[in-house]
């Protein structure tokens, strides 16, 4: 399998109050295509810098980053900027959305100000109905966000994350704001996603969750300290899944 | 606590504070500045007319019988007059600094004696030496002739030449302003001897003071042949303009302070919103309303401590350079109005916390435990936008500025009101002064409208056949324009001073003939037909007003000696003498020894040339009359009404600026505030991939949508309110119907052109400050 991402010896300093952190150091690894990558750790590890350094939405300051064959870190803003819109999709913890703007708006917007699909609004609009339906929020299509639920408001970010048809996806913790149930419904969908091609990165605290990923990625103070791999996501096998990843994870220090 | 939660306060809304404490200079400046302009002048103008002993009434005759006449009957009612003899000299036969002196109304030659005249010192001048020479103020003021201090005025009259060196101007309480029509030199005893020949047009000016009631009754039973007549109460309308200019800053300043008020407002409300939950947490552990309100006031009342004490520091200087140009034409009172300024910068300064305290009572409102739940205003949502990016053919830039307005309409209402008042109090005064600048607005001061208006009025002279004068000149233009295969009109208008009387009432009001190709039909009416024969006149408002008199009513006129009876065929206006006039069939027989003065001689081109014609023809007309100057009808009254125009001009530059500076720095707080407010959807925009340019484009672009709203608004709120305001100020002067003069072009399209421009310009250069934050801010509201 062809390696989508790969990071070669990242490095992520923050400077506060003239006292330096480093939060990543000297991190490798690489993501295949078609893999569902989970990050976990203790708080504070630096879980979710390294999601944000290698998606570009944050600068690293030393080492390489490699996505689809472009060395992020030679990237300007701009350049990232229209990287993330075209070729990344983008899940956060809060289901962040425009409060201004339609279920279906949200989706929609990406595709709308990228162009990337040559498409007329009306063609773009049924794409963003059709992944709506897709993960089975449909009928809240043109509600506004304060009209939906919790779980339902992550599908929709899924959806959005979806709708320019990118190379990966990040997500950060992206079950970390709903309950049980909604959680495991996303963490379905995202599965499927996943078993349809899309690679997924993911930053989770949660073991249930990083038991649907095909790959755990441990980190510690800004370190990877350990990788799991398992199986392509069986559902029925989901409690043999997380019980092993848990012994691991125990092995680790967790 | 207080001071640390201030302190953090100031840091985190600099810029916020900084344009609020900039629009509380600005209020108090110009609050300060102009209450004191407008009482300084108002004052400065009584304490004047006081100590120039202004009469009580003021007239010029210029036969001697009339003024044998007067001196019976204030013998007989013990009237307290004084009469000074002026001599009426061509402007064509003054030169100033070796060029031929400019000025078109009535031009005389004066020696102290009757009301008290100033030096520029405001000392009584008592005397003149031979070969010196004083010039009126607003004449020394004009930029058409080069008058200064040890400057030469050579005056011709007859045989007799003088060359005189200017001492300097004074301040005439008479002949001060060129709304009087009329001003003086002021020459020595001996001088004045000197031109005071047989062959002079000399006129007597009687200053009359009096306390009779009847006064004008039985002044105007008399039935002189004045050339001029005024009531004292209408000195001071003479400084109208003045006044007018001091009366426009103090509602500039009005406005001023209103819209620091919206800024306030939008400021305290931001301010509060965005601490919902502070405020909620200082509730829980049982901080008292009153005391959280205090929080805010306090800092409000030290932006407003300091504005005002900046403010009134800056209005000082301020005040002195407004009343400069008023105070070189009159004399100002001893003591300094500067407590004026010291109330009215303390009173602005008073207006911002109070109306703080107001604002702040929202926090009344809420409860600990919404606040600490949602952390924001506790509000729900109410349903968003009301179109759809799906159904919209916008790209998402210019959809979603206009989407987060429609959403949001409440957060955008201070700045519309703020725009549309700057684009009110741009465009009205910019329809006021293309109003007073048309080629229109000659129709209000009892002429027509024509080509060109040569500035050869006439002398008249009880020597000379005046009808022949005027026809010779006539015929020289129109054969002067013939010989070239132009086919022109030629006409002037004559004035008279004539008793009007209807039954018992009577009053005195200048009358008007056209004379030479000119018919009453081409004249404006308000009410009735043109004059048609001899016996009938149109009467304006206020002389018809004066003697009760409508149309279809008899009414008897008198020019010179000769009093004969008209019909009333029409009502007119004028802005003449604030309003008074007749106007006579142009066949009618009048005696133009009596004649009082004429205007300037009109031509009318019947080929109707376009602009480089007339550019042409204006030359052509200038070879022919080498000592005179050629105008548009638009700048002949300009000319004739003084430098007002000019000065509203400069009025006009300094208002635009204001209201450029004001909407800038509105936009700069507007896109700070929104900036702050959506940090985390920008930094949710930048993540999923938006660059800079399309979210600098969106906030720019919010602020001009609301700007061209605003400007819609303000220009179609500005068409009834134009006349609402200005009529009023025309009123006083005699025009009830006034047409504006509306330009199109630079009302509707340059300026609100440049308040774009310049407004979507701060927008943009502010909005630049969402370049600083990241994508990552995405769940870092604070950071």
């Amino acid at each position: 399998m062809t390696n989508i991402l790969e990071v070669k010896d990242l490095c992520k300093t923050y400077v506060i109050n003239k006292r330096q952190n480093n939060v990543l150091r000297n991190v490798n690894f690489s993501v295949s295509e078609g893999e569902m990558v989970a990050v976990m750790g203790p708080s504070g590890s630096g879980k979710s810098t390294l999601l944000y350094s290698v998606s570009g939405m944050d600068n690293i300051t030393a080492g390489e980053v490699d996505f689809n064959g472009k060395n992020i870190a030679k990237m300007n803003q701009k350049e990232l900027a229209e990287l993330r819109l075209d070729e990344m999709g983008f899940i956060f913890q809060q289901m962040y959305m425009l409060k201004n703007l339609s279920v279906i708006d949200n989706i929609i917007l990406p595709a709308c100000q990228s162009g990337k699909v040559n498409e007329t609004r009306k063609q773009t609009l049924e794409r963003g109905y059709e992944l709506m339906r897709k993960l089975g929020i449909i009928e809240v299509a043109d509600n506004d966000i304060n009209e939906v639920s919790g779980g339902q408001l992550q599908r929709a970010c899924i959806c959005r994350s979806m709708i320019n048809k990118p190379k990966m996806i990040f997500a950060d913790e992206p079950t970390g704001a709903l309950n049980r149930t909604s959680s495991d419904e996303v963490m379905e969908e995202l599965a499927k996603l996943n078993a349809e091609g899309t690679t997924i990165m993911l930053v989770t605290h949660d073991v249930k969750v990083a038991a649907k990923c095909t790959r755990v990625l441990y980190i510690v103070d800004g370190n990877i300290q350990g990788e799991y791999k398992l199986e392509k996501y069986d559902r029925t096998k989901l409690r043999d899944r997380e019980r092993a990843l848990n012994g691991w994870l125990m092995e680790m220090g967790w | 606590m207080y001071l640390r939660i201030l302190k953090k306060d100031l840091k985190r809304k600099k810029t916020m504070n900084v344009i609020l404490l900039i629009f509380v200079i600005l209020a108090a400046t110009f609050i300060a500045s102009s209450a004191n302009n407008l009482t300084t002048v108002n004052g400065a103008l009584d304490n004047f007319f006081e100590k120039a002993e202004v009469p009580d009434y003021w007239f010029a005759v210029t036969n001697t019988p009339d003024m044998e006449r007067f001196e019976d009957l204030a013998e007989e009612n013990g009237y307290d007059y004084f009469n000074s003899r002026l001599i009426q000299i061509e402007p064509k036969n003054v030169t100033v600094a070796g060029k031929k002196c400019e000025y078109s109304n009535t031009l005389t030659l004066s020696k102290l004696g009757g009301i008290n005249i100033f030096d520029k010192n405001d000392k009584e001048l008592t005397e003149i030496n031979d070969g010196e020479i004083y010039v009126t103020a607003f004449m020394y003021q004009s930029t058409e002739n080069n008058y200064r201090e040890g400057g030469k005025i050579v005056i011709k009259q007859g045989d007799v030449e003088k060359e005189f060196t200017i001492k300097g101007y004074v301040k005439d309480a008479l002949m001060g302003t060129a709304m009087v029509g009329m001003t003086r030199f002021f020459v020595s005893k001996d001088d004045f001897k000197l031109f005071d020949t047989e062959n002079a047009a000399v006129s007597n000016t009687v200053e009359v003071h009096t306390d009779d009631p009847d006064y004008l009754d039985k002044f105007n039973k008399l039935g002189l042949n004045t050339i001029m007549s005024i009531d004292g109460s209408m000195f001071k309308m003479m400084y109208l303009m003045d006044i007018l200019i001091a009366a426009i800053l103090l509602v500039v300043s009005v406005v001023l302070i209103l819209i620091s008020m919206v800024i306030l407002r939008f400021i305290i409300n931001f301010t509060i919103t965005e601490e919902f939950r502070e405020i909620g947490v200082m509730k829980a552990i049982g901080l008292k309303n009153r005391k959280i309100r205090g929080l805010y006031i306090v800092k409000y009342l030290g932006i407003a401590v300091i504005g005002t004490a900046v403010g009134l520091g800056l209005s000082f200087p301020l005040s002195n350079l407004m009343i400069s140009g008023v105070s070189q034409k009159i004399v100002m009172s001893s003591g300094d109005n500067y407590l004026i300024n010291i109330a009215a910068a303390i009173l602005a300064g008073a207006l911002v916390v109070l109306f703080s305290y107001f604002c702040t009572r929202k926090i009344k409102k809420f409860s600990p435990i919404d606040a600490i739940h949602s952390g924001e205003t506790g509000e729900r949502f109410s349903k968003k936008g009301i179109i759809r990016l799906g159904k919209s053919h916008l790209p998402t830039v210019p959809f979603m500025a206009l989407n987060d307005i429609f959403s949001g309409i409440k957060s955008y209402v201070s700045m519309v009101i703020i725009f549309i008042l700057g684009t009110l109090l741009v465009i009205i005064p910019v329809n006021t002064i293309n109003t007073l600048r048309s080629d229109d607005l000659i129709t209000l001061f009892n002429m027509t409208k024509s080509d060109h208006v040569v500035s050869a009025e006439l002398l008249f002279n009880p020597n000379e056949d005046n009808k022949a004068k005027i026809e010779r000149q006539f015929d020289e233009i129109r054969d002067f324009f013939a010989d070239k295969g132009i086919d022109v009109d030629v006409f002037q208008e004559i004035m008279f001073r004539s008793n009007v009387k209807k039954g018992e009432k009577l009053t005195n009001s200048l009358t008007f003939i056209g004379m030479g190709g000119v018919t009453t039909n081409e004249y404006d009416y308000l009410e009735g037909t043109a004059p048609q024969n001899v016996h009938e006149v149109a009467l304006t408002y206020l002389t018809a007003g004066q003697i009760d008199a409508h149309i279809g009513d008899d009414v008897q006129i008198k020019v010179g000696e000769t009093e004969k009876t008209y019909t009333v065929t029409a009502i007119t206006q004028s802005m003449n003498n604030m309003g008074e006039g007749v106007r006579f069939y142009q066949d009618e027989d009048l005696d133009f020894n009596y004649a009082a003065g004429s205007f300037g001689i009109q031509v009318n081109y019947k080929d109707n040339p376009d602009k480089s014609a007339l550019a042409e023809r204006k030359a052509l007309l200038e070879k022919l009359y080498p000592a005179a100057k050629i105008y548009t009808p638009g700048e002949y009254i300009g000319y004739m009404i003084g430098n007002v125009a000019e000065q509203l001009d400069s009025m006009k530059t300094l208002i635009l600026t204001i209201i450029l500076g004001i909407n800038a720095l509105v936009a700069v707080l507007m896109v700070k505030s929104f900036i702050t407010k959506e940090k985390s959807e920008i930094a949710l925009l930048k993540a999923i991939g938006f660059t800079n340019a399309p979210l600098c484009g969106i906030q720019t672009l919010r602020i001009g949508i609301v700007l061209l709203i605003s400007v819609i608004m303000g220009t179609l709120i500005s068409i009834p309110l134009t006349p609402v305001i200005i009529t009023p100020i025309f009123q006083m002067m005699g025009a009830f119907s006034i047409e504006y003069n509306i330009k199109a072009l630079e009302v509707y399209v340059i300026i609100p052109l440049i308040m774009l421009g310049v407004t979507a310009l701060a927008a943009y250069i502010s909005a630049q400050g969402l370049r600083k934050i990241s994508s990552s801010q995405i769940s870092n509201n604070d950071s």
